[in-house]
Order: structure tokens, then sequence, then C-alpha cells
């Protein structure tokens, strides 16, 4: 990206847009002072606010050739507070990308299955973008979106306006409703994993992607299972602490894998044995 | 024939490695802890000391330190300012293995610039051992341990010398005068039958999943953390930011941090990846013996006997190796 060490120095970004997506989730567009926002989806960023500290964090952008990335973050720690007190104008600091990201190009030509639960839509949003940009390349791209309730859905109305599209479907559920009304035609209510339960896919032909709360991991790799995806066609984004993001600082081992450095988008057959890591 | 230096004239040589930076040796404390100290006068040194409490890891890593600097006009900047050279004097086979270790995690792949320039002001003089009841690092005895740039193997009357690196050629050819020839005697590597079950159990890729000694170790770990804290090869780090009361200005820190306290696995939102000490107490020993990442497959523990010598509770993770018996509570 700039300077000789981005792994390492933070290169600097400006706020140019936060749109709040919920009560406690914002969606911020930052600028690179200098250069080109390269990354794939999957892959992460050290985001820094100045005199507040570091957070990695997933774009929920595709890269596109310029200078711009988004990132979507929930207020739920002491930086991320930080972040959410600053509007645009605010300066960042940025390092990465980190890690490994989805394998795009093993995944062209086949059926795209991305199942997100919560804030588990940014970086599978990102994989969304990258994948719509040229749709004609895969045989279709499902995503089943899962959130708590229907105030809690973030990017709803961007993506009921994407799956106008052909090769696109879309399938919203909320775990719980209070008050708000829910939107029957595009949202049902119920988890992720029973919506999983009555869909026909071809686990031969699909890859599926999935990123999400840590409790909902081994339900959804049951359930791909039971519908007899193999091991190797489900793609895990994991999250852990991660410091350092190139593998020095070791807070983010699952067996002897770095999250941030081996990860933090797994192959399930690569991660099964491993105690804790889902 | 090989160069030797009689132990009347290591004041001399002292006063020379004085040249590549101020020397630091094993001294005691007032507190009575062994530590590596600045020395002037070689009988300040400790030469038959066993292990310091702190490992010399505190001189690449320091327990705190400021890797950036932020300001709003220039942005994040790596600190500019030169570390004064240092001169690590009596640095026993085991603790130079570690260094080798860490220079593996730090300059090997991703280059960490701030242990580069500590590194870089490094010199380091090994200095043989006499192994005590804690001690199985099975090198003691070599010849020359990598990682240091001249290695003293002690006898009684004074020390054969060997340069490892150009530097310690440099060291020898500059102190040429205080070396006497000799001719060595035969030394017998020094094997520990910890070291060789150690070897036999990671080769066999054994993690003991139902050994008991998991769960006698997790009620009893007090979650201190002196095991990695004097550990010559953890190096475990937290970053931290300061933010100037200005309000502008900040600083990018690390210090070290450590995988027995319960805040090390855990995120933003209050999800913690490894809950119970049983967990912790086996990422430490999966990165103790196994190796994370880039250095998967590498066993990092050097077999100082720090840790064994200073848990509270006797808790020895070695012990798995050896079976349940040899838990020493």
């Amino acid at each position: 990206m700039t300077g000789s060490d981005s792994s390492m120095i933070p290169f600097m970004a400006e706020i140019v847009a936060s749109t709040p997506l919920s009560a406690d989730t914002s969606l911020f567009r930052l600028r690179l002072d200098q250069g080109i926002a390269d990354y794939l989806p999957g892959q992460f960023f050290q985001l820094s606010v100045p005199a507040g500290g570091e957070f990695p964090v997933s774009p929920a952008s595709a890269a596109d050739g310029g200078g711009e990335l988004e990132f979507c973050v929930r207020r739920v720690g002491q930086v991320t507070s930080h972040l959410h007190s600053l509007g645009p104008g605010g300066r960042v600091g940025l390092r990465g990308p980190f890690g490994n990201g989805f394998p795009v190009a093993e995944m062209a030509g086949a059926q795209i299955l991305l199942l997100a639960g919560g804030l588990g839509i940014a970086p599978l949003r990102s994989l969304l973008h990258y994948i719509l940009r040229e749709p004609e390349r895969y045989a279709s791209v499902t995503l089943m979106y899962g959130a708590r309730e229907p105030a809690a859905m973030l990017f709803r109305d961007e993506l009921v306006a994407l799956a106008r599209q052909e090769r696109f479907r879309l399938l919203l559920t909320v775990d719980f409703v209070r008050d708000e009304p829910v939107d029957g035609r595009v949202c049902t209510v119920g988890l992720l994993p029973a919506l999983l339960r009555g869909v026909k896919v071809e686990p031969a032909a699909t890859w599926a992607a999935i990123c999400g709360p840590p409790p909902l991991y081994a339900c959804l790799v049951a359930e791909l299972a039971s519908l007899g995806f193999a091991d190797e066609r489900i793609f895990i984004s994991l999250e852990r602490r991660m410091k350092c993001g190139v593998g020095h600082c070791c807070h983010c081992a699952l067996g002897q894998l770095l999250c941030c450095s081996d990860g933090p988008v797994f192959r399930y057959s690569a991660i099964k044995g491993i105690t804790g890591a889902i | 024939m090989r160069p030797f230096l009689p132990e009347e004239r290591l004041g001399s040589l002292l006063a020379l490695l004085g040249h590549w930076g101020e020397v630091y040796g094993p001294v005691t404390t007032g507190d009575g802890v062994t530590a590596f100290r600045p020395v002037s006068d070689p009988g300040q040194l400790r030469l038959e000391y066993r292990r310091t409490l702190i490992p010399p890891k505190r001189f690449l890593l320091p327990p705190r330190e400021t890797i950036l600097t932020y300001s709003p006009d220039a942005g994040y900047q790596p600190l500019d300012t030169a570390q004064p050279a240092l001169v690590l004097f009596g640095l026993h086979p085991c603790d130079l293995q570690g260094i080798a270790y860490l220079d593996r995690v730090f300059l090997e792949g991703v280059v960490d610039t701030s242990y580069r320039r500590n590194r870089q002001a490094l010199t380091i003089i090994g200095l043989s051992c006499e192994p005590d009841e804690f001690c199985f690092c099975g090198a003691a005895g070599a010849d020359l341990p990598a990682g240091c740039d001249l290695f003293l193997q002690r006898t009684p009357a004074g020390f054969f010398v060997t340069a490892g690196t150009m530097k310690g050629e440099e060291i020898c050819d500059r102190s040429a005068q205080l070396f006497t020839l000799r001719q060595p005697a035969g030394t017998t590597p020094w094997h520990h039958p910890l070291a060789d079950a150690i070897c036999r159990g990671c080769a066999a890729g054994e993690t003991f999943p139902d050994n008991p000694l998991w769960d006698r170790f997790a009620e009893r770990c007090l979650g201190c953390g002196a095991c990695s804290a004097c550990c010559p090869t953890c190096y475990c780090y937290d970053v931290l930011e300061q933010g100037g009361l200005d309000g502008q200005a900040a600083e990018r820190l690390r210090e070290w941090d450590n995988c027995l306290f319960k805040s090390h696995g855990e995120v933003a939102g209050g999800v913690n990846f490894r809950r119970s000490r049983r967990e912790r107490l086996q990422y430490r020993f999966l990165h103790k013996y196994y190796g994370f990442g880039a250095l998967r497959g590498v066993i990092s523990c050097v077999g100082c006997g720090r840790c064994r010598a200073v848990c509270p509770v006797e808790i020895d993770l070695a012990a798995l190796f050896e079976g349940e018996d040899h838990d020493r509570q």
C-alpha cells in the first residue's frame, strides 16, 4: 500500500463518511492519504485510532482499485468507542492487509453459499461485492444472513436491492421479533441453521463461507455436513485477539496455527481436529 | 592448541570489551537476585551463577517499550533513536539458544524493527556452565553454542576462547595479547534424561490430553505468569496506546503479555477463547514444545530450568513427558 513497512507502521487515512447501520454499529468509509487500497475479501487490517489504540477488522468493501475502503464497526470496546466518537474528517491509521482472505480464484465457477451471522456480515459483504462485480464468473451466489432482531440487521436495504440480480439469492432471518414488523417477503423469523435446513443445495458444486459469532460455527458446520458438504468445501473466517497481525505476538493460536497469519480464513478440514478452534 | 585466557586476565578482557559497549554480566543484586547488570570489576561477576531470574530477553524485548510515536502532522513514526551498544557477558548456552530462537521469530519473515535495533546493539559473550537440578538443556559442554560472538569455556585456571562471529574474531584479534595457547581438555557434552524424554515425546507428537497432571496443574496454578515472565523464549506481547494530555500526540507501546493471564485470549464483547486455566496451561505447553505459525515444529524450551525453579506451586509442564509420578507436589 503506502510506505515501505505497512505491516508494522500504520499509514494514515481519513474518515470520509460514517453511516449508522444499527444502534451500535456504523459503516466507516476511509480514504487513504496515499496509494491504493489493495486487499482480498476476508483479509484484515489493524485499524488505529490515534491515542485510542488499535483493533483488527476486515473490510466490508471489496477493493476497487481506488484509495477508499469501508469498515463495519460495532461500538463494543474502548478503541471502537473512540472510533465511533469520530466523524467525517477524523484521522485514523491502518496496517495491513494481513492474513490470507477467501480463496477467490478457487471459488470461481462454482455456486457460492455465504452464511453470515450478526456482524459476520462484514467480511462476507466484501466477498459478495467482489463476486457481484463479475457475477458471470460464478454459477450463483446465495447469502443467508441472520441477525438478532430486525433493528440489528445490517445493510438490509442494500442487500435487498442487490438481490434483484439474477444470480444472487438472498435469504434473511432474525432470531426474534419484538415490536418491529418483519417484512415477510424478504425475512423470516428463526435461526440460521434452521434456514439452511430448508434450502436445496448441491454440496459437491458449492463453496460455503461462514462468518459469525463463535457459537454459530459448530451449528452451521454440523448442518452443512448433514446436507452432504465435504469439510474441504467449507471456509470459516475466525475472530481472535490479534494484536500484531504478523505472527509475532502469539495471542491468536488455534492449535499450532496462527489466526492472523495462517488465517483468518480456514478450510474447515484444516481446523476440524483442533480443540477450541470453533 | 587453542586460545586460553588465564583467569587473572579477565579484568583486562572486560576493559577491552568496553570498546564494544557497556558491559553487563551476572551479578548478585542488593536484594539477593542474580541479574545481568553493568560490571566494571571482574570481582563483581558471579562466574559460577546458575541462572538469572529474568532472562536476557529483556535486552531484546524490554518489559515495556515505546515502538511508535504519533503526531497529527507526521502520523505514526518509528523511533529513530539509536540503542546504546551493550556487551552481554556470561550468557549460558541455554540463554544463547533462547536468543537464537527469538532471532528466528523476529528477524526471519516479517522483521520486527524494534527487536532488530535492540539486537544489533548487542555483543554477546557466552560462558560455559555447571548444570543444577533444574537444568535439562543437554547443550552444556558444547564448544560453541549458536548465537554468541565469543564463547568462553571455563576451566579452573581460566577460559578457552572461541569466536562465533566476525565480531568475535575482531575481539579475539584485539585481545590477542591476553591469550596464551593451551591444549584443550576434552569436554563431554552433558546430557539430561529429561531432554531425551522431551525429544522423544515431541517426535511422537504427544500432547498428553488424558494425563491427570493437567487437572492437578490447573487446580493449583495461581495464574501468576512467573513461568512465562522468566522464560527466555516467551515473547508474547500486548500493544497499548497512550495519548498525551494535549489530546494530540500519542505513543504506541508494547509490553510483555502472558498466556497464563485470563485476558490473553479475550476479545471485546466478552468472548474468551481460553476461559479455563487448563486451556491456558495447554496453550503454553503447545507453544513451548510444538511452536506456532512459521515456527511450527520447533521446540522453544531451552532447558534453562527457570520455570521449574520459580513456580510457587511447583508446576512443571516438562513432567508430562516423564509421567504423572514426576509431579513434585
